[in-house]
């Protein structure tokens, strides 16, 4: 029987799987090709040259582990803390390179290059904070708490 | 759905796993991401001086990239066929007087019809714009392994050029 309990269930469950999806996503190229995805991180000119290398080490098993947890509904309140932040960080670094004129590889899915930082790109990273947002608020605001175990 | 608001309590709860659960998936992410490193076969040196300068060379050490200097005076010299990486409507913009459009999102589409009158042995200089032109070294690698032998990048290559005030075609002079 269709109530807003069951609706909201299936829209909590809906964002959870769209960004576990897309952080999935992300990681899968960039977990088997750490070099060129460390080029990626450089060429953001974001970061000091020591911490590329970490960070091209660390940050796809990051992405993975908050995409699983997230489809899996598993420790919410440190995943979605996690989603929203990088999410945040990528619609800044984004918009910080495309605001300066850089012409680089987005390397947001792939590592393969072929798709420059656009518009587009980060409009798509706000429509994902978006839904982070949303549950982020599902986790943290006055609805009751389901999935936050 | 009922919905009920969450006691100070609770949101301090929240809050407590919040905090711990972030700790350990970053340090989840950190303790898996270094033991793959280490164990892999492309693993990368944690801690490594990196330039644009050392990742511009193909596999056998050559260098790739070329300096404004000496791309000008392949040009002067008509020595040279310069291929812009860009997108076409940048390309439409302002381009490098005679140089020809590879979009290297189109490459795959485009590269037979731009390069099918260029002989292997040519000197290419592929450029883009931007200090970290990812386009143009996308494109001369694709070109090395199409078969030309002398690719180089010009980095950075449209603003170079058109800062030196060398001859280019820009939307305006239409």
């Amino acid at each position: 029987m269709i109530n807003k309990k069951n609706i909201s269930r299936f829209i909590d469950t809906g964002a959870r799987w769209i960004l576990g999806v897309v952080f999935i996503y992300a990681s899968y190229d960039k977990l088997f090709h750490p070099q060129a995805f460390a080029d990626i991180i450089y060429h953001y000119q974001i970061l000091p040259d020591r911490l590329i290398n970490v960070t091209a080490i660390f940050l796809p098993w990051l992405e993975l582990l908050t995409g699983i947890f997230l489809m899996i509904g598993f420790w919410m309140p440190g995943t979605i803390i996690w989603c929203n932040f990088l999410l945040v960080v990528y619609i800044g670094a984004l918009s910080f390179n495309l605001a300066r004129g850089l012409d680089i590889d987005c390397g947001c899915f792939s590592v393969a290059g072929g798709r420059s930082i656009n518009i587009e790109t980060i409009l798509w990273d706000v429509v994902f904070l978006a839904l982070s947002i949303y549950l982020f608020i599902v986790v943290f605001g006055s609805k009751s708490g389901e999935g936050t175990k | 759905m009922q919905l009920q608001n969450k006691t100070p309590k609770t949101h301090r709860r929240l809050l407590g796993q919040a905090a711990w659960q972030c700790g350990v998936i970053f340090v989840l992410a950190i303790s898996i991401g270094a033991s793959v490193n280490q164990f892999r076969n492309n693993g990368l040196p944690v801690f490594a001086h990196r330039s644009m300068r050392t990742s511009l060379k193909t596999p056998s050490g050559a260098r790739l990239d070329i300096s404004l200097t000496e791309a000008k005076k392949l040009f002067l010299q008509h020595a040279a066929v310069f291929i812009d990486a860009r997108p076409k409507k940048d390309f439409e913009k302002g381009h490098i007087k005679g140089a020809k459009s590879l979009p290297w999102h189109d490459v795959d589409q485009q590269f037979i019809a731009v390069t099918e009158n260029i002989p292997d042995n040519a000197t290419i200089i592929t450029y883009c714009d931007g200090q970290a032109c990812e386009l143009s070294r996308h494109l001369a690698n694709f070109l090395i392994d199409a078969g030309f032998l002398h690719v180089r990048i010009l980095l950075n290559g449209w603003t170079k050029w058109r800062d030196a005030h060398l001859p280019a075609e820009q939307k305006d002079d239409k």
